[in-house]
This record gives C-alpha cells, sequence and structure tokens, in this order.
C-alpha cells in the first residue's frame, strides 16, 4: 500500500460530496461524481477506484442502478460498493447488499464510523487482490506439473510390454496400474532363449519425465545385457555401475530380476532392494524369496550383487508385485499388508494368472475404498507347468578344482551323461577334446597363486544342440582372442602352442567369452547333426 | 592306463588308450620316447579304441615327429574315428605325417 488508496465519491448533493471529502482527503486519493453516469465512467477510468462511496437516491439513474451495472462487469465487479443511504430503511439497505455492495453507511454521517468501514473494505479489497494472485501462480504451477507428470506416465506405459510370451512350460501375466501422482513402477518379462524367461520388476524414486526416463534406462540396460549375460547378479551389477554413474538427479530404483529356466524350472533371483516375491506350491503353501542380495540399484557405484537359486517345482506359482500393493491404505488408515496378500495368494482358485492378477487388483481397489489409489500398483504373476526335474536329465553340472587330474571326471561323467542321450559318437569325442583343451589351460595358465580354485562345468542339451559352458575364477583371459597357430608349417617350425583353442574355434558353431563378475565364462555350442 | 605297445621288426606299434588327451598322453609319449631313445625307428600309433583326442595328443605326435626326423623314421596313424581326422585335417596335421584306415595298410608304408 504505497501509493494512497483512490476512493470514488458519488453523491448529487454537494454538500453531502463536501463532508465526505473532507473527512477522507488527508489518507486517500478522492475522485468525485456527481451522478450515475459519471460514477460509471470514472469506474471505468485507467485508474480506477478501489473503493466506492454510493448515494443511492440520484435523480436519472440511482444508486441501486449503477451498482447493478458495475457488478456485472467483470472490470469493475471486484471494486467494493459502500452505499450512503439518507433512508436508514432496513429494506433499502438489504436490497443494496443484495446487489452486491459491500457495506452501508447511514446519513447522516459519523466520521469515525465512515472511516473504519472504508479502511475496513479496503484491507479486504487488497487481501483478496493478494490471494487472487497467489491463486493464479498456484494453478498455473499445478497446470505445469500435471502436464509432466501427464508425459511421464505416458512413457511409463508405452514401456511395459502389454502382450506376453506363450508356451506350454508355463502362463505369465502383468498389469501396471499409475497413480494419479506418485509412480515409478515398471516391469519387464522377456525371452533370452528358447529356455529362458527373464522377469523384472521395479519401483523408481521420484516421479514424472526425470524418473520415466530413468525407469527406460534401467529397463533397457538390463534387456540388453541380458540378452549375453545368464547370471542375475551380473546383469545388475552391470546395470548399477551404469545408472549410477553421473546420476545427478540422485534417482534409484528397487529391483527384482530374475530368469527362469522354463526346462528345469530352476530361478535364479537378484534382490536390490524390492519386495519380496510369493512361491505358492500346488497345496497353497507360501515362501517369500526374502533373500536380499544387494542396496537399491543406482545408488553406489561399484556394487558386487549376489543371486540366489530357486528351484521351482511342476504347479507353482510366483508372484511379483511393488509396494503399491502391500502399502495400498484405506480411509480408517490400515494398510493392504503382506499377510493378506499372502493369504489371497495361498487360497487363490484354479483360474488363469490374467484372471488372478486382475482379481488382486480388485481386491486392492476394494479395500482402499473411496481412498484415492496414492501409489503405483504392479502385479506379476507366473505359473510353472514344467515337467518334473526326473523326466528329463539334459543338464549335467559339476564343479572341480584345479588340478590336472580332475579332467577326468569331467569327461567321465560328461560320457555318462551322453549315454542317455542320442549324441552322436564323432560329437561327444569333440566335446570331450574342448573340455580337456580349456580346462588343461584354465588350470595351467588361469590363476597367479598356488591356492585350490573351483571351476564349474555346465553342458546341456538344448535344441538339438550340446551347449558347454565352463566358468572360472581366474584372471580374466579371452583365449578366443589369440592368433591362430601356423597350420601350413613344416615338422620342423611346427609349435604346439594355441592348439587346443584353435581346434576348439573350428570345430564348434559357436563360441562365446563374457567376464562376468570375477569370472571367466566360456559358452561352446555344438549342433547336433545328422552323423555323416 | 591301458596303452598298449608291441614291437613288428623296428617299428613300434602303440594302441592307444580310449581316449589321447593331457592325463594320457604323458604315458604314450613316455612309451615312444623311450623305443626311439632304444633304437626304433618308425612308429604306428594305431587309434582304433581311441574315441577322441586333444591337442596333448598332437603333441605326441609332432614329437614324436621330431624325434624320428633325424633318425630317417616317420610316424603313421591308422584307424581314426571321424573326430580324430577332423582333428588331424583341421590342424594342419594331416599334411604332417601319414594317415591308413587299417594297421596292415599302415605296416605296408615301411616296406
Amino acid at each position: 500500500m504505497s501509493q494512497p488508496q483512490k476512493i470514488l465519491i458519488v453523491d448529487d448533493e454537494r454538500f453531502n460530496v463536501n463532508v465526505l471529502v473532507d473527512l477522507l482527503k488527508p489518507n486517500y486519493k478522492i475522485m468525485v461524481a456527481i451522478n450515475g453516469q459519471q460514477a460509471i465512467k470514472a469506474a471505468h477510468s485507467s485508474v480506477p477506484p478501489d473503493l466506492i462511496l454510493l448515494d443511492i437516491m440520484m435523480p436519472e439513474m440511482d444508486g441501486y442502478e449503477v451498482c447493478q451495472q458495475l457488478k456485472s462487469d467483470p472490470s469493475t465487479k471486484d471494486i467494493p460498493i459502500i452505499f450512503v443511504t439518507a433512508m436508514g430503511q432496513q429494506q433499502d439497505e438489504t436490497k443494496g447488499l443484495e446487489l452486491g455492495a459491500s457495506d452501508y453507511l447511514t446519513k447522516p454521517i459519523v466520521p469515525a464510523i465512515v472511516e473504519a468501514r472504508v479502511k475496513t473494505q479496503l484491507a479486504l479489497k487488497h487481501t483478496l487482490e493478494e490471494l487472487r494472485s497467489a491463486y493464479k501462480l498456484i494453478e498455473s504451477q499445478k497446470k505445469r506439473m500435471q502436464t509432466e507428470l501427464d508425459v511421464g506416465r505416458d512413457i511409463q506405459l508405452a514401456m511395459v510390454p502389454k502382450i506376453f510370451p506363450q508356451s506350454d512350460d508355463y502362463s505369465v501375466f502383468a498389469i501396471l496400474e499409475p497413480a494419479r501422482e506418485v509412480g515409478g513402477d515398471f516391469f519387464d518379462v522377456f525371452h533370452i532363449d528358447e529356455e529362458r524367461i527373464c522377469l523384472v520388476i521395479g519401483d523408481v524414486s521420484g516421479k514424472g519425465v526425470p524418473a520415466a526416463l530413468f525407469m527406460a534406462m534401467a529397463k533397457t540396460l538390463i534387456k540388453s545385457r541380458a540378452s549375453t549375460d545368464s547370471s542375475t547378479a551380473s546383469i545388475v551389477t552391470h546395470v548399477n555401475d551404469e545408472l549410477s554413474t553421473d546420476n545427478d538427479g540422485y534417482l534409484f530404483v528397487t529391483l527384482y530380476l530374475c530368469i527362469l529356466n522354463t526346462q528345469t524350472g530352476e530361478l535364479l533371483t537378484t534382490n536390490a532392494g524390492h519386495n519380496p516375491p510369493l512361491i505358492r506350491t500346488t497345496s497353497g503353501e507360501i515362501t517369500a524369496l526374502s533373500r536380499l542380495d544387494g542396496p537399491v540399484v543406482a545408488a553406489v557405484e561399484g556394487i558386487a550383487y549376489k543371486e540366489g537359486i530357486f528351484q521351482l517345482n511342476k504347479g507353482d506359482s510366483l508372484l511379483m508385485f511393488t509396494d503399491g500393493v502391500t502399502e495400498a491404505d484405506a480411509i480408517d488408515g490400515k494398510f493392504f499388508g503382506d499377510p493378506r496378500l499372502k493369504k489371497i495368494f495361498s487360497t487363490r482358485e484354479n483360474v488363469s494368472t490374467k484372471k488372478f492378477v486382475l482379481g488382486l487388483l480388485q481386491q486392492v481397489h476394494d479395500f482402499e475404498g473411496e481412498e484415492r489409489q496414492a501409489d503405483d500398483i504392479t502385479i506379476l504373476a507366473l505359473d510353472f507347468f514344467g515337467l518334473d526335474l526326473t523326466e528329463r536329465k539334459k543338464e549335467l553340472e559339476l564343479k572341480i578344482k584345479n588340478k590336472l587330474s580332475d579332467i577326468d571326471l569331467v569327461t567321465e561323467s560328461f560320457m555318462d551323461f551322453s549315454l542317455s542321450s542320442d549324441i552322436p559318437k564323432q560329437i561327444k569325442g569333440t566335446v570331450c577334446m574342448a573340455l580337456d583343451d580349456l580346462l588343461t589351460n584354465i588350470i595351467n595358465y588361469a590363476y597367479t597363486d598356488e591356492s585350490e580354485h573351483e571351476i564349474s562345468i555346465k553342458v546341456s542339451i538344448i535344441d538339438n544342440a550340446v551347449v558347454t559352458v565352463i566358468s572360472d575364477e581366474g584372471i580374466p583371459f579371452n583365449p578366443f582372442q589369440q592368433l591362430s597357430p601356423n597350420t601350413d608349417a613344416s615338422i620342423d617350425e611346427r609349435e604346439i602352442g594355441r592348439l587346443g583353442v584353435y581346434l576348439v574355434k573350428q570345430m564348434f558353431d559357436q563360441v562365446y567369452y563374457q567376464r562376468n563378475i570375477g569370472r571367466n565364462v566360456v559358452t561352446l555350442v555344438k549342433n547336433i547333426r545328422e552323423a555323416k | 592306463m591301458s596303452i598298449k605297445s608291441e614291437f613288428e621288426g623296428g617299428t613300434l606299434i602303440v594302441s592307444t588308450d580310449q581316449r589321447l588327451d593331457t592325463n594320457t598322453a604323458p604315458e604314450a609319449e613316455k612309451v615312444i620316447t623311450n623305443a626311439i631313445e632304444n633304437g626304433s625307428c618308425n612308429v604306428v600309433m594305431n587309434f582304433s579304441d581311441t574315441d577322441y583326442i586333444s591337442s596333448a595328443g598332437l603333441r605326441v605326435i609332432l614329437k614324436s615327429a621330431k624325434l624320428l626326423k633325424p633318425k630317417q623314421g616317420i610316424i603313421v596313424l591308422c584307424n581314426a574315428n571321424e573326430q580324430i581326422t577332423e582333428v588331424l585335417e583341421i590342424s594342419g596335421f594331416s599334411g604332417l605325417v601319414k594317415i591308413f584306415n587299417t594297421l596292415d595298410e599302415a605296416m605296408s608304408a615301411f616296406n
């Protein structure tokens, strides 16, 4: 209120005008109008009055009409009007107030009352103006935030799969229902190869566009890494390192990543600060996959995450979810909670995964009642129909120490294993040769100390191919990067080095090397063709 | 270990084990090296009982060939199955040593 406020006095009696002018002049800027038309014109001036003192009884256009006109015009409707009436009759005062006047004064005027009423109206007007501009600011901010949240949600929803892989070995379904405001859930379901399916569920801290973009990065990193890395620990470690570098927004994500071998039921899991998923057996028994393999992802760089193995049996179901399910709250402040979720899962009827997931979502909504959904809700369920382990023996897995004599254990176990399969003799020999050559190299050259080390070997028959995976904890070394030996040299010039790896490279259909956390992993694929 | 060795004239015939790899090659190598030191000039490696060889087996063949060369002796191979034949071809050894289908054919190489 640095400038004096402006008051318009409207009265056709010069005497009345003078009394009011004399009274108010010391504190306010005064404008005078002696009839209705002048009053309306003055109200529309470039510097309009902050308050109007309006006489009712005037010729041609009376005070009521002036008031009506000013109040129906948006540019003047907010100027407070105090009627000044000589009549002192209740009815006239009521009529004035109904027309939108703020107050009234009765003639003959009492100076102290006039001053008090004027002061009050001007203060009210000032406060109202402040509130209006604050409200306007809030509205524009709110609109901007909502737009951003909407964009974030669109990205989020566009990112999660809507079509799920189908198989005789399992059934999977998932849903993400975004909350109005808080959010950041995501999930993914995809096949890594014919046998293995990767399931991911996560919850990014934060909301809006930054969270959605972070989520997109996390999802993309996981998927691309999973295509060549079969260790959930290694995938999460890699993703954590990528996301925690230059993480200026200090966002993070809780993550549960698992890879299911749909043939054997082996479930490889890594939990980075996420709600433990639940397993249900055919009898309705519930187990929580409660192991924790590291902190939330993107918070700390250089963490080596761990992994666990859980064996799914025929008929088992897996339920993954975000805290939007268990922390859903009702009006009375109660949470949906883990016990309720476990009970619903345990007593699940024999319905499809889709029906179960949608039913569970409905139960969460019913629980919340009129409460608005506070957080994203994501539910992912998988039923494992797979065959019993005993029904097929398609895999050989063993661990040996770094002793050359242990190689015999491997080749002999492989020969026993291959008896029960129809691998051609020639391929058996080729696999044995590769095991012998690669294990010999590892045992002789991979370690810089004298201590005992473990080497693991896995041979499986997948899609008419023998897949051999050898993994050791030796120094990083990619055997397939070695130069090829000169196979045209004469007996005298001929050297024996590097021949083993060369034979493996030439005789297998595909060979891969990968460095996982502290381990060299070599994968060999030999297609089983009709014998020549 | 069941490496069998016999002599026919000055020729050593070695019948290798079911496999010729890291753990069995040292014995085959010892048998052949001893024979060469004791005057044998030719060696036949008979793979009729052998399922596969690895590079350790190739090492034995190469070492024998190198030892025999100054004595104008040779090493020949016979009865190689598909895996062994493939290894010999890929490694280039089929260009270094003669390979015969049967032991009789291999023996006739020295006549």
